[in-house]
């Protein structure tokens, strides 16, 4: 059973089709991306399947049940953690602080036990705070436990939302561009820690991004999404030869793309995807880096998909808390 | 920004020295506070005077803490507290002398009464923020004094509800006790909301209610558990403040006590328990009335000198008092937004075991409400 299963989603807003009959699978221990050019609707449909927004149409399921018109704070406490394009978190709190409100959903004690300061309360505060602590330690951002979360720079901020989504205990990890604002090295070391966390946890992902390495190296099955419509479905190694694919983030027509089917794997199509992901990413990587990152993707790719297949056979063992 | 950033990683936080002062090191400081210990437990309750003003001080304090759950922790602007103060005030004595209820419940009929109204406006701060809430709540307050307040059957055909003490604490000083009990409890209330979760929850939708929602915390039932919760506290000082005077009457909570509790949470400090226990004391007749009474000086100076104001009475003498607040909330807005709590900073963190030092602390201080750039 896929986890999130999201099936014919549209939303309008006034006279824009943000999405249409949108159609997605996420399964278990799966790290699926969600790319498209700009205005393509990526962030529109985290929003649905999150439950910020409501969809005209549509549904969303998790595990099977309905969750489409399930709040955001409810998805949060099933199982939903996410972060934001912009960076989603308390700026005038500190870094603890942020991980520990972000373990709300999980807090035992009531609110009023909170108020009236029952004894509970005060060793769960303790417990958060470990837990806050041990997130840091994982991500390595320990000096910056007690630092107000406006004053970081935008990669640690990135970072810091991670560890916030980690902190709700997530069951799938929806990350909203989790590479922006980092260099091309600390970008491959996000790939290292998605995968990492993917290992420890037992974490099911879906995430934007548009840095063509990172999708290629962690991304197990990868949707295009365009004005609204899902343009393409596949695996990275194929998605990034698609034809409609190249043409989307170019811009135009290819004609050739109609009659084009997915084995059509030519030398030219991968060129001019390369040369898009070049230009669109000029400013995260230098050429050279994403031409070699392409060639040696898909042997890699290979592996943890069947080891999802795997997974999703046999349960994968709950992942503890970092306690 | 980054700057700021660099040092703060680069310096170990100062101020968690584990394990905080030595035991010598907390009895100095507990013999430093001797002074307002007496001042509270024996100079206060000595003195008739000053008994009536030190109880004025608590209700204040406790309505200092009401407002600052809606100004400080949720962001929002309330002109219209005298409004939750009145109701529980009118509640408490109404129930009290018209129906006879027990002095404990009709207390408790004003907490009450003071949450449901303030969950009124809660509803509307769901939909509507900022400028236009404040905006609601000003008309609240106002539309109550004009109708509620005027009830032939609430005010006693307008000669004023009466509500008459329990033979217990008619002595005043007593009374001061049991009203500074009543604040002891809600300050320490007030203290574990900010240091659990409803706390933090509050902060985070202040600032981003989608953040909020993602960390899974549900934004309605918190707004309105700070509405309530703040009128509840605002209708237990309404009914103490009853319960002072013996006497409710309509004219007792008008719009001008609504500005002196926004002015004394501003000034005092906003998000800070310590600081609105100041600004409260301040502008209640204990501070700077009471200063200005003693010290005559400053009356003549401010307004019949310096301002060259001839013929301010004694009558006239709450002008000085009006005149020094003002000032100190421009002051306070301009140069110093975290009030009188920030400049105390150095010694109140040094009290609560913390290093002494001057300087500002860029972390932990009292937390500004920042806007946020998150679109989602």
């Amino acid at each position: 059973m896929s986890v999130l299963e999201v099936r014919d989603l549209s939303i309008r807003f006034g006279g824009l089709q943000a999405l249409e009959g949108f159609n997605l699978d996420v399964n278990e221990w799966e790290i699926v991306g969600l790319i498209g050019p700009n205005g393509a609707g990526k962030t529109t449909a985290f929003n649905c399947i999150t439950g910020f927004y409501k969809p005209d149409t549509g549904t969303v399921r998790y595990r099977g049940a309905d969750v489409t018109r399930v709040p955001p704070h409810r998805k949060a406490a099933m199982g939903f953690g996410r972060t934001f394009q912009n960076v989603g978190m308390v700026k005038s709190a500190t870094a603890i602080e942020n991980l520990k409100t972000a373990q709300h959903a999980k807090i035992e004690y009531d609110t009023a036990s909170g108020l009236i300061g029952a004894g509970p309360t005060w060793r769960e505060e303790k417990q958060l705070e470990g837990r806050a602590d041990a997130i840091l330690d994982l991500l390595g951002l320990n000096a910056i436990r007690d630092s107000k979360v406006g004053g970081l720079s935008y990669g640690t901020l990135k970072l810091l939302e991670l560890g916030c989504a980690l902190a709700t205990d997530p069951d799938i990890l929806l990350l909203d561009e989790p590479s922006s604002g980092m260099g091309p090295e600390e970008s491959e070391e996000l790939g290292d820690r998605l995968l990492a966390l993917r290992q420890e946890f037992g974490l099911t992902m879906l995430l934007i991004e548009h840095h063509v390495p990172l999708v290629l190296r962690v991304c197990d099955h990868v949707y295009v999404l365009n004005f609204g419509r899902l343009l393409a479905e596949g695996k990275p190694s194929v998605i990034q030869t698609h034809p409609e694919v190249v043409a989307a983030y170019l811009g135009g027509e290819a004609p050739e793309a109609l009659e084009a089917t997915q084995e059509t794997e030519e030398d030219a199509a991968l060129d001019a995807m390369t040369h898009a992901a070049v230009e669109h990413h000029a400013e995260v990587a230098p050429p050279a880096r994403k031409r070699a990152a392409p060639r040696k993707a898909p042997a890699k790719k290979a592996a943890p998909r069947k080891k999802a297949a795997a997974a999703s056979q046999e349960p994968a063992e709950p992942a503890e808390d970092a306690e | 920004m980054t700057a700021t950033a660099e040092t703060a990683v680069a310096a170990p936080p100062a101020g968690h020295a584990k394990g905080g002062p030595s035991l010598a090191g907390w009895l100095v400081r507990g013999v430093l506070l001797l002074p307002l210990v007496y001042f509270f437990l024996s100079v206060i309750p000595g003195s008739a005077d000053l008994t009536e003003r030190g109880t004025e001080w608590v209700v204040f304090a406790l309505v200092g803490i009401s407002l600052n759950i809606i100004i400080g922790y949720t962001g929002q602007l309330s002109l219209g507290h005298q409004g939750f103060v009145g109701v529980g005030a009118f509640a408490a004595a109404y129930s009290l002398t018209v129906h006879q209820v027990p002095f404990a419940l009709s207390i408790i009929l004003a907490i009450v009464v003071g949450g449901l109204f303030a969950m009124l406006i809660g509803f509307a701060a769901l939909r509507i923020t900022g400028l236009y809430l404040s905006l609601i709540t000003l008309v609240f307050g106002i539309t109550l004094e004009q109708s509620l307040f005027q009830q032939p059957d609430l005010t006693n055909g307008g000669a004023g509800q009466p509500a008459y003490k329990p033979d217990a604490l008619i002595e005043p000083s007593r009374y001061y006790f049991f009203c500074l009990a009543i604040l002891v409890v809600i300050v320490f209330i007030d203290w574990r909301l900010t240091s659990t979760k409803a706390g933090r929850a509050l902060f985070a939708l202040r600032e981003n209610e989608r953040v909020a929602a993602a960390f899974g915390i549900n934004v309605t039932a918190y707004k309105l558990l700070a509405f309530v919760m703040s009128g509840a506290i605002a209708g237990l000082a309404g009914a103490l403040f009853a319960f002072k005077s013996e006497q409710v009457t309509g004219e007792d909570y008008d719009f001008f006590l609504a500005l002196t509790f926004v002015l004394m949470v501003v000034v005092g400090g906003l998000n800070s328990r310590f600081g609105v226990l100041v600004g409260a004391f301040l502008f209640s007749r204990i501070g700077l009335d009471y200063a200005i009474e003693r010290f005559h000086w400053i009356h003549e100076l401010l307004v019949e000198g310096f301002l060259f104001v001839p013929g301010f009475g004694e009558e006239r003498i709450q002008f000085a008092p009006r005149l020094i607040g003002a000032f100190l909330l421009l002051l306070t807005l301009l140069q110093f937004p975290g009030g009188i709590a920030q400049q105390l900073r150095p010694f109140t963190r040094w009290f609560a075991g913390g290093p002494f030092s001057f300087k500002h602390d860029v972390d932990g201080g009292p937390g500004t409400v920042e806007g946020s750039s998150v679109r989602a």
